[in-house]
């Protein structure tokens, strides 16, 4: 049947709308609509619709002239090629490429499309940050800093910037051109250099209230207060690691300050990264004596077990959360070990809930039940770890072959190559074996086993490794010493067996609130699947201050099950695109000599370092070392210089979203006389920066970069983009090559500019292929080509030995050396700091901060297995549980007593463990304040606002156990304070009723959540902070939102954020001299500091708080509407408790 | 005016507005909850596409939620359950009423019209679990503590609740492939669609005056790519494709095989009544009594189904995401799961990624391939 139309052109037209709460709403008149059809002529609207015309609208929405690709890069271990739809020159919105499955390498294996589509829905929204509101839109300078500097940098007697310069984040910015901004940068880093270089700086230095150490530190070398970082360096090898090359290059102005000579002359100091954020797992450094063993997440189906341990794979690792479900689906078996009924928990067979911190403790348990039960591969022990070595019962070293044969000769080593003296070792690209030098090698010397063929100890040396032999692993001997003296030896194996013999299931349940069955079944499960057990270890775990214990004992568990180094077996940790190392040809960029720069393009550059490294958590920890009582604990290889002058890219983590946020704020930003940022969004970095460098989004790249990751095997370029410049921003590295030309005009010295060369003249693919062609796992490669496939969004594969790529592989394969002294894994630790501080032998240690027991007690009953030095010892006294006491406090208590020992706030109210841990909708603090973003971010995100108490669209919020809140008389939803330690959170020294305590202390909405045990508390780390100009806003804006009208800074809180209640720790283990472990780049063992390999990593979950109701969390009425209807757990209505129930069916 | 119809998966007749006339080809979904991980990928690849417009500022056409205690929009169904009162099953064939010919004195059909607050917080009950985790907690399946992910879009239902409901005729479901959409010229905002969705799909907007829908993507599906939110699945938990009527289900398409032959794929709350086209693979871990509520008799079948690791039905769940491209026909054999359109393969995957290793030394670029670099 054909109906009649009719068409009418309306012009305008009034509409007008009664919506649901009475009101009446004019909608304005365009003229969007001029066909008004009847229904009449339409017959069955299933069968038949005649006139559509109108479905145009959306061909059009959905219509593009272009597309383009770009890398969207945070932190977050993936990195994924977006697809980019544009029309008009505005991208309308974004896409997956599809082109993993394509990625190559030079040798033609291929990767298959099982790993498309990549992007994550952080990345989707990401065009609303390219557009969005809260760019930084030009170079801005803080007034202060401004006024400061155009007076010529005027100082106190003592150094000091003057107070009246220092309101960082409290002051409006200046736009200045981007020649000024690097005109400032330059000039302030000039000055600072100067002022603390020589005796006079020295003595600035001392008079500001420096430690003396870290004085000494400089050498009187002011460019060594100058500290730079690039964030998560990985993600840009030239333009993030370029901050590093920038840090070397101030050689050029040390040696024009100071006049020592170029071989004389310091460069500055380069910030760590991995070890930063506490992705360092710093026990895989002390048993496989390199960064991490991780393995590419693809491999997940090769194993018929996967332990999740403390990892929320599903949503910390979305884009390869697919393979552990598909994995599932062939019959490997899914297990989650958490604090709580995580999400990944509902992709699991089995849950084990376990309290936060007590890793060790289960790790050791379960050994125990292997040991016990005979279930360890007794060759796989023998061969590849030091479990067989002998250790003197006397004073706990190693036993050498020197101790008992007279005038013994170590052997000449064949699995190593030795540099003598002065000698430096070849590039990553010539390096075959691994490499020390023969002082080292020396030092370190032979080793000794039982052998049960002579009954007597033989010699055993690194050449061993990977060999089994007939030596014992139990029971104890005797052994003549060369003078005579007759000492008792064990095998380490024998020390961990009486160790974690009493680590029984019964006793470990109660210690780790665990089911004992769990214990037994699991450490069965995975003796059963040998070679055949993954284990990822997320953060959770690792960052407790317990940390590098925890992975020796979970790396004992899985070096007696034959875990480690199979693509179906190995342990794993993951966080962050740490390993810059895949590019082991990066010195040739980072340390080109700045005194003798390469400028033809053809030649390979000239190497040489002048820049020194340190960890940032000195910095964080309020600019000190550790030094408690009498002793320095912080070796001279970790030590610090004092922080005069800060520049980093791509790392809000280092000031905006640090731990113990407000301590740095207040008590150590005031000694720091220069910020300088590189943002592209402004951040509560840039809140409290001096001079903010607007940088190019990923979608705006004009220079091409290049990145990796350990989760997954591709090499990515960031392509060049063809979208234009939404605001007035650069690359990173142009900035740097600005900030590099600007100091060549101050000084005077022309290789200033001259070491960004290749910067100014638009062909940064030349240094790009300087890294490639220096590099194992890229030579071969074209940059050119690469950049080309990148714009078709097809990545390129990383060659390393395999793929999926795996760590450990050739070590437990090819009977390949570790790279620790022994080249075995190593269980025993027998430097004298280790022996020194009771972790001679892993032992559990309860958390520093996060426990319901004692702060950082020892467990151990078995007497004399460790000698730890106690308080007295230190000058302090035993009772002293203070949190900066804590740190170094060896005091030991015995397994079954632990449960009778209580945290010392726990008298004062404080109740709960907190712990921070990552989450789906946040890549760090990167998207999370996106609106989309934040109204998906928890359950209380909402795009109007309604309750106009919410800071932004979506806030932060703390999820209690509703048993725990009702006794606190707290409703799911209210308004609650979350308080740490008084002693120092939320930042030393603060008084009630200042200001500044009125900004740094948190309150957030609180959240019923039945998925954790009783007394744990958790926010997810992301939300952006309050600041100073947010919560003025907060308070004097007529709808109370928290952007500060500044700077348009758009705070996530109310008051205060997660790090109110965080703060800085130092871990006396990992600043020890003595070490052993592989240098970053390249085959090369060193000892002692090295940056995001052994370092200070900080323990950011270590957190026990009281939670106290502050306001209702309805506004009509007392409860939020959601509880007050009957939607929420614990508020159930009727008709809910029935669909709970299934019952009305 | 009321006929009577055929829904399948209610193996019964029941009443609908209008006659009984399913399209040419119908197109469905797939979701496997099991490979879910809540990361509104798919409802910010839609959002970011179709409702970023004034007036859609709580809209989301696809959303996720965390069962039981998510909504979108708050309490959707738990209302409509209450209001059809028991939904009653014998066997596999519903004997209950469903929203057609339920409603009160002059509606259509049974339905509920969300408050405007009902739209605000689209996550609420994120990660909320049924029962209290206590201290030492152990267990495998099925979990004594449980939460799923349940993703949503408009399921292009055979017999729409919003089709029936409208009083102008202005939402009509297409011939040629079965999507439902709301004419936005003839629209006048009555909102009777709003309230006559069961799965509260039908949304309106406040400065148009006019309600939208999911659109099934339809400019893109006319080209043959998919639909932005199975697209950009990371999960890769969806697929979409065509769905045959059960008589004429064909073992290789995709659809047929999963919800007809396998039956492992289940439609939500069938008892409303619309015959919905996306179809759902339950969650293993989660007590069947909610999932029978919420899937129909089938889910006891269907999870047995899905744990007996049969190779084909692995290898077309491992394919799921694996091109842009609507797969029409697969095929698993030797070990690849493969992908047509029109006959032609547009896609191959290995059921198991394959290991490879490399030389150490390549004597050619005189390169050494470590792993630790």
């Amino acid at each position: 049947m054909d109906d009649k139309t009719f068409k009418k052109k309306v012009t305008r037209r009034d509409f007008i709308r009664v919506s649901s709460t009475g009101l009446f709403l004019a909608v304005s008149a365009e003229p969007v609509l001029s066909l008004l059809k009847p229904a009449v002529g339409i017959g069955n609207p299933l069968d038949y619709y005649p006139d559509r015309d109108w479905e145009k609208i959306y061909r059009d929405m959905y219509s593009y002239d272009s597309t383009f690709t770009f890398l969207c890069a945070p932190n977050d271990t993936h990195n994924c090629l977006l697809k980019a739809y544009v029309k008009n020159g505005v991208i309308l919105y974004l896409g997956p490429t599809f082109g993993y499955g394509k990625a190559k390498d030079i040798y033609g294996n291929q990767a298959s499309h099982r790993w498309d589509p990549r992007c994550c829905q952080k990345g989707l929204v990401m065009f609303r940050r390219i557009y969005g509101p809260r760019r930084v839109k030009y170079p801005s300078v803080r007034k202060g800093f401004k006024e400061w500097a155009d007076k010529g940098f005027p100082r106190d007697k003592d150094g000091r910037v003057p107070d009246k310069f220092l309101n960082r984040g409290r002051e409006p910015f200046v736009k200045v051109s981007f020649e000024e901004a690097y005109s400032l940068a330059a000039k302030a880093m000039v000055n600072i250099a100067t002022t603390y270089s020589g005796k006079k700086g020295e003595e600035r230095l001392k008079k500001q209230g420096y430690d003396e150490a870290m004085i000494e530190a400089t050498h009187e070398a002011g460019t060594q207060t100058l500290k730079f970082r690039g964030g998560m360096p990985l993600l840009g090898a030239t333009r993030i690691f370029g901050l590093a090359r920038f840090a070397n290059s101030m050689a050029l102005l040390d040696e024009d300050i100071r006049k020592v000579g170029r071989d004389k002359a310091v460069g500055a100091r380069g910030w760590d990264s991995y070890s930063w954020h506490t992705d360092l797992p710093p026990g895989h450094t002390m048993v496989t004596g390199h960064q991490t063993i991780d393995f590419d997440l693809a491999t997940a189906e090769n194993a018929k077990l996967i332990i999740c341990w403390g990892m929320n794979w599903i949503s910390t690792k979305m884009p390869d959360a697919h393979w552990l479900t598909e994995a599932r689906l062939s019959g490997t078996k899914v297990v989650t070990v958490a604090c709580e009924y995580q999400s990944t928990s509902n992709k699991a067979d089995e849950v084990i809930v376990i309290r936060p911190g007590s890793d060790t403790a289960f790790a050791l348990a379960m050994a125990n039940v292997i040991i016990k039960e005979g279930l360890y591969d007794e060759k796989y022990v023998k061969s590849s770890t030091d479990l067989p070595f002998l250790v003197r019962l006397d004073n706990l070293k190693l036993l050498h072959p020197q101790d008992f044969i007279r005038d013994y000769k170590q052997k000449e080593l064949e699995n190593m190559e030795l540099l003598d003296e002065g000698k430096m070792p070849p590039p990553s690209l010539k390096q075959v074996k691994q490499i020390t030098t023969r002082k080292l090698r020396e030092e370190w010397g032979d080793f000794a086993v039982w052998s049960k063929d002579t009954g007597a100890p033989g010699v055993i040396t690194r050449d061993e490794a990977g060999q089994d032999g007939n030596f014992a692993l139990e029971g104890e001997y005797e052994v003549q010493l060369i003078d005579g003296k007759k000492i008792k030896v064990q095998p380490v194996f024998q020390l961990l067996k009486e160790y974690s013999s009493e680590f029984t299931p019964e006793v470990t349940s109660k210690i780790c609130h665990v089911s004992s069955s769990a214990i037994v079944n699991l450490a069965r499960d995975i003796a059963r699947n040998k070679e055949k057990t993954l284990v990822p270890v997320g953060m959770g775990p690792n960052h407790f201050f317990n940390n590098d214990l925890k992975d020796r004992a979970i790396f004992f568990v899985c070096a007696l099950t034959k875990n480690i180094g199979y693509h179906g077996g190995n342990i794993g940790s993951f966080a962050g695109n740490y390993r810059g190392a895949y590019f082991n040809g990066l010195p040739r960029y980072l340390v080109e000599d700045p005194f003798d720069i390469e400028i033809d393009k053809t030649k390979p550059p000239k190497i040489k370092k002048y820049y020194k490294t340190e960890s940032a958590h000195y910095y964080n920890y309020g600019d000190r070392p550790l030094r408690v009582g009498n002793k320095l604990f912080t070796g001279k290889t970790h030590m610090p210089t004092p922080t005069k002058f800060m520049w980093f890219a791509n790392g809000n983590s280092i000031l905006g979203n640090i731990k113990w946020h407000y301590d740095v704020v207040l008590n150590t930003l005031p000694k720091i006389d220069a910020i300088v940022v590189n943002e592209w969004w402004w951040t509560a970095s840039c809140e409290y920066a001096d001079v903010v460098f607007p940088v190019d989004s990923w979608a705006e790249f004009k220079y091409p970069d290049f990145t990796a990751a350990v989760t997954n095997p591709f090499l990515q370029i960031y392509p060049k983009t063809p979208l234009k410049r939404v605001n007035d921003s650069r690359g990173d590295i142009e900035v740097l090559a600005g900030v590099g030309k600007a100091l060549a005009d101050v000084t005077g010295l022309n290789n200033f500019k001259d070491y960004w060369k290749f910067v100014h003249e638009n062909n940064v693919e030349v240094y790009l292929q300087r890294i490639i062609d220096g590099s194992t796992a890229l030579k071969g490669y074209r940059i050119e080509k690469l950049e080309e496939d990148a714009e078709k969004g097809i990545p390129a594969l990383l060659m390393t030995r395999t793929y999926p790529k795996i760590m450990g592989w050739e070590q437990s394969n090819e009977n390949k050396p570790h790279y620790t002294k022994t080249g075995r894994l190593e269980f025993y630790r027998d430097e004298d700091e280790f022996i020194e501080y009771g972790e001679n032998i892993p032992v559990h240690r309860e958390p520093v901060d996060a426990t319901f027991y004692e702060p950082n007690v020892i467990v151990c009953g078995t007497p004399g297995i460790i000698r730890p030095k106690q308080p007295e010892g230190y000058g302090l006294d035993r009772n002293d549980l203070s949190t900066e006491v804590r740190q170094v406090r060896n005091v030991v208590v015995s397994p079954i007593d632990l449960v009778k020992t209580s945290h010392p706030r726990r008298k004062d109210g404080f109740t709960h463990i907190y712990i921070t841990p990552k989450y789906r909708h946040g890549a760090h603090t990167t998207p999370v304040d996106t609106d989309l973003m934040a109204i998906w971010f928890g359950p209380f995100g909402d795009p109007h606002r309604y309750d106009k108490r919410m800071p932004w669209v979506g806030e932060g919020y703390i999820d209690i156990n509703p048993v725990d809140a009702k006794a606190l008389g707290i409703e799911d939803g209210d308004y609650v304070h979350v308080d740490g330690d008084p002693e120092d959170r939320p930042y030393r020294g603060w008084k009630e009723g200042t200001e500044e305590y009125k900004v740094a202390r948190c309150m957030m909405r609180a959240r019923y959540y039945r998925g954790l045990p009783r007394g744990i508390a958790r926010s997810w780390f992301h939300m952006y902070v309050a600041t100073f100009g947010s919560v003025k806003a907060h308070e004097t804006n007529p709808d109370k939102l928290a952007r500060n009208p500044l700077t348009n800074y758009q705070a996530m809180f109310r008051y205060g954020s997660h790090q109110s209640a965080t703060r800085a720790w130092l871990r006396p283990t990992l600043m020890t001299d003595s070490l052993a472990r592989k240098d970053y780049f390249g085959q090369v063992i060193g000892k002692g500091f090295e940056a995001d390999v052994y370092c200070t990593v900080g323990a950011p979950k270590e957190s026990f708080i009281k939670i106290t109701k502050a306001e209702n969390g309805g506004i009509d009425h007392p409860l939020w509407r959601p509880a007050a209807l009957g939607f929420r757990a614990g508020y159930e209505n009727e008709a809910m408790k029935k669909y709970l129930k299934g019952e009305y069916i | 005016m009321s006929h009577k119809v055929y829904n399948w998966q209610l193996k019964s007749d029941m009443i609908y507005k209008y006659e009984e006339s399913r399209p040419k080809k119908q197109i469905a979904w797939v979701f496997d909850t099991n490979k879910c991980i809540a990361c509104q990928t798919c409802t910010m690849a839609c959002k970011t596409t179709w409702t970023c417009g004034k007036g859609e500022e709580y809209m989301f056409w696809n959303n996720v939620e965390s069962r039981p205690y998510g909504f979108y929009p708050l309490g959707w169904d738990v209302k409509l359950l209450e209001k059809l009162g028991k939904q009653e099953w014998d066997g596999d064939k519903y004997v209950g009423r469903t929203i057609f010919g339920s409603g009160e004195e002059g509606e259509e059909l049974a339905g509920i019209t969300p408050e405007d607050r009902d739209w605000a917080h689209p996550n609420i009950g994120e990660d909320e679990v049924t029962a209290q985790i206590e201290d030492g907690a152990y267990f495998g399946l099925p979990h004594m503590s449980w939460m799923f992910y349940l993703a949503r879009i408009c399921n292009h239902c055979t017999y729409p609740g919003c089709l029936a409901a409208c009083p102008r005729k202005a939402i009509y479901k297409r011939k040629e492939d079965g999507i439902v959409l709301i004419d936005q010229e003839r629209c006048r905002g009555y909102r009777k669609c709003v309230k006559g969705c069961p799965y509260k799909k039908a949304m309106f907007n406040l400065m148009t005056g006019r309600s939208e829908k999911c659109i099934a993507c339809y400019p893109a599906l006319e080209k043959g790519i998919k639909t932005r939110c199975v697209e950009n699945c990371i999960g890769k938990i969806r697929i979409v494709s065509w769905l045959s009527t059960p008589d004429k289900a064909r073992e290789d398409a995709p659809l047929d095989y999963l919800v007809h032959i396998k039956k492992v794929a289940l439609p939500l709350y069938p008892q409303f009544g619309t015959e919905p086209n996306v179809y759902y693979i339950p969650p293993i871990h989660v007590d069947a009594k909610y999932l029978k509520q919420m899937f129909g008799p089938g889910v006891e079948d269907a999870i047995k189904t899905y744990r007996g690791n049969d190779e084909t039905l692995v290898g077309l769940i491992k394919l799921f995401g694996s091109t842009d491209r609507i797969i029409e026909t697969f095929k698993v054999e030797n070990g690849n799961a493969i992908g047509f359109s029109n006959g032609e393969e547009i896609v191959r995957v290995p059921v198991k990624e394959p290991v490879i290793i490399r030389e150490f030394h390549d004597e050619k670029l005189d390169v050494y391939r470590h792993s630790v670099t």
